[in-house]
């Protein structure tokens, strides 16, 4: 009897723990007006866990304004918005969320080291400064560490703040175009990172420009066009220069 | 309401307005008497009171507007606040301008820092501060966002103001002894620069609005947002 | 335990920056101690020698020298999107706004130190009679000043306004302030007086009031 209860308990758990986590993101007919226009219009889609989804569109189709909503650094106007199975609830989601934003959101007057620490030690990260090291290492810019962020040049200080987006173990990345400014070995580098978050059970949402890319990486790419999501398909299916043409046709 | 009877309400309201303030003036040039003290000037004392009540009435909106728009992030209350803004300044100029005929013929200056009339240009200077601050942000909803913390903060300090200016030395009058004339004649205007106020804020608001309806129509979007 | 951890870190990184880069001290030293100078010179033909106007120049020191402090610890977080990055971190606003604004009062009380004696010397001004009384009726004033400048900064900085409305912004806000502490200092200074409590009243309901308000006001309206 006892041994039963405790079965039937730990299936619950499991059941329970299955539908909080197998979606990160829900979102249902998400809309977004800034100043009497509207940017995003009834976008409904899922992220499962551990799944990477770009996010293409031509400028303006209202990508940064959707990686932001989803980052819950803005809220939407209309529609809902669940991550991690519950409606945003402030520092508890942040918490799990990491950001690497269109600007790098670095001190320059700080070194490479105390911008990641700062994050670890805002985050209550144990041994923050052996952490910090530890993921500049891994973005291979360990030994810039102690250069102020300045001087360095602008895909040094991009790796850097994926360093930071990445140093408090997050669940999610949002990463609004994570490789402009990156030369071909320092994408090599970023790839490799995601693909070893990806691979930890963490979900990543990015943007960019570079369809092949996109394709490549992310298991599924939504279409922005014009703030509305004009498709959501699995990359396999999506024939590159077909994409291509569908985001260029409206520039 | 249809559009041609709300216009027939609109013009009775201004008809009445103008009748009750026209009766205002009769009243204070044929029936109020002529005070000992202040002779003549003693007049604009009828204006300057109720513009004063009024001009905190309109202050008070800018503050509720403000928070409405702080909780419910709605354009209409930034319209609103928009509206009261225009009113208080307009009437904090009536309060200060005749505080000053006031100060001319009771003290033989324009300008004395006296409580009152520090208090009333400090008041003129808090909202049109707030207006100068409307027209220099472009984004409408950052505008409303800054808008509604300024004048949320401008209202919590109308009384520190009020309480610091008493500290001042004062040479005011503190109370004037109303004849019953006098005081029918105060509460003719009273009436008569109330209806004015709230007619002159429900005009602005509603322009507002129709304007905010024929940019927003033209893009798509509709009313305020939640 | 928590937030005031995470307030001290970020003071410590705004210091750090601070005493890296000297950018807002410097300008902000140098602007007082020339409105300072250029009052002294222009007041020279009146009474200015030895009477309380080194007190109401001084103010006006202290809060153009404050509203560019407001301005420069807050221009920190608007290059590279900086502030994004803060917003993003697991914490109440408010834990952002106190940072701030302890940031600026220490920036702000290194004016006063730095630019009080200044005036005391070009004025002639007899400091030493109520030193104790001074101190508190600025330290006071200069919190409630830095209450408002800190929540307005904030705004400046989240909704990229140009820096010189700030000044305009908090200056009739922070007037009450100016009154009261000007009629106690004239109290103290000019008849002897001990500190006038309903002076001092006003000046510390200010504090109370705007620093609660600001407080609750910035979680709501910091945006990136």
């Amino acid at each position: 009897m006892r041994a039963m209860l405790l079965e039937s308990s730990i299936r619950l758990n499991t059941h329970a723990a299955a539908g909080v986590t197998d979606v990160c993101i829900r979102a249902e007919r998400l809309g977004k007006v800034i100043d009497g226009r509207m940017v995003l219009k009834d976008l409904s889609f899922e992220v499962a866990r551990g799944m990477i989804v770009s996010v293409l569109g031509a400028n303006g189709a209202g990508k940064s304004t959707l990686l932001k909503l989803l980052a819950t650094l803005t809220s939407p106007t209309s529609g809902r918005l669940e991550l991690f199975g519950r409606p945003p609830d402030g520092a508890r989601s942040r918490a799990r969320i990491g950001l690497v934003g269109h600007e790098t959101m670095l001190y320059r007057d700080l070194t490479a080291l105390e911008n990641v620490m700062l994050t670890a030690r805002l985050h209550g990260v144990p041994e923050a400064r052996a952490r910090a090291l530890t993921m500049l290492d891994r973005l291979g810019v360990a030994e810039r560490a102690g250069d102020a962020v300045r001087n360095l040049s602008r895909g040094t200080a991009q790796r850097v703040a994926i360093a930071r987006a990445l140093v408090h173990g997050p669940d999610l990345l949002i990463a609004d175009e994570p490789f402009t400014g990156l030369d071909v070995g320092s994408c090599g580098v970023v790839e490799r990172v995601f693909s070893e978050f990806r691979a930890r059970g963490g979900t990543i949402v990015m943007s960019g420009h570079d369809v092949e890319q996109a394709l490549r990486l992310g298991e599924h790419v939504l279409l922005l066009m014009e703030g509305r999501l004009a498709s959501s398909e699995a990359s396999h299916r999506i024939e590159a220069s077909n994409l291509r043409k569908r985001i260029g046709g409206r520039e | 309401m249809s559009s041609s009877t709300r216009k027939l309400v609109i013009r009775a309201y201004w008809i009445v307005t103008l009748l009750v303030l026209a009766v205002g003036v009769w009243l204070s040039a044929y029936y109020a008497p002529i005070e000992s003290e202040m002779g003549v000037i003693q007049k604009v004392f009828y204006f300057h009171l109720p513009a004063a009540f009024c001009m905190f009435g309109a202050c008070f909106l800018v503050f509720v507007a403000g928070a409405g728009y702080l909780w419910q992030r709605d354009q209409r209350w930034d319209d609103l606040a928009d509206a009261a803004a225009h009113v208080a300044v307009l009437l904090a100029s009536v309060v200060l301008l005749t505080g000053m005929l006031w100060a001319k013929k009771a003290w033989g200056q324009w300008w004395t820092w006296s409580p009152r009339l520090t208090f009333s240009l400090i008041l003129w200077l808090l909202y049109v501060v707030y207006l100068i601050l409307r027209a220099s942000i472009d984004s409408a909803q950052k505008r409303a966002m800054v808008c509604a913390v300024y004048g949320v903060i401008a209202f919590l300090d109308v009384p520190l103001v009020y309480l610091s200016v008493k500290l001042m030395d004062d040479i005011h009058p503190s109370s004037v002894e109303l004849e019953p004339s006098m005081l029918l004649t105060l509460i003719v205007w009273m009436a008569g620069v109330a209806l004015l106020t709230a007619g002159l804020v429900a005009g602005r608001f509603r322009l507002a609005r129709i304007s905010h309806k024929k940019s927003h129509d033209a893009s798509g979007v509709t009313g305020g947002m939640a | 335990m928590i937030a005031l951890r995470q307030i001290l870190l970020l003071l410590g990184k705004d210091l750090r920056i601070e005493a890296r880069t000297r950018q807002a001290l410097a300008l902000v030293l140098v602007l007082g101690i020339l409105i300072v100078v250029v009052l002294a010179l222009g007041l020279q033909g009146g009474n200015a020698r030895g009477g309380l106007s080194a007190t109401a120049i001084l103010w006006v020191a202290y809060l153009f020298g404050g509203a560019m402090c407001f301005e420069k610890t807050m221009a920190v977080e608007t290059h590279d999107g900086a502030l994004a990055g803060l917003l993003m971190a697991p914490m109440d606003r408010g834990v952002i706004y106190l940072s701030k604004l302890l940031a600026n009062l220490v920036l702000m009380a290194t004016l006063a130190i730095v630019i009080t004696p200044v005036g005391v010397v070009l004025f002639g001004f007899d400091l030493s009679r109520a030193p104790l009384a001074f101190a508190s009726v600025v330290g006071a004033s200069l919190i409630g000043y830095a209450a408002i400048g800190t929540l307005f900064s904030g705004l400046v900085a989240s909704s990229r306004l140009s820096g010189g409305l700030l000044a305009v912004v908090v200056f009739p806000l922070s007037l009450p302030l100016v009154i009261a502490s000007t009629q106690l200092l004239k109290g103290v200074f000019e008849h002897g007086n001990a500190l006038d409590a309903s002076a001092m009243g006003v000046i510390v309901a200010f504090d109370v009031i705007f620093l609660t308000v600001s407080w609750i006001v910035f979680e709501l309206v910091i945006e990136p």
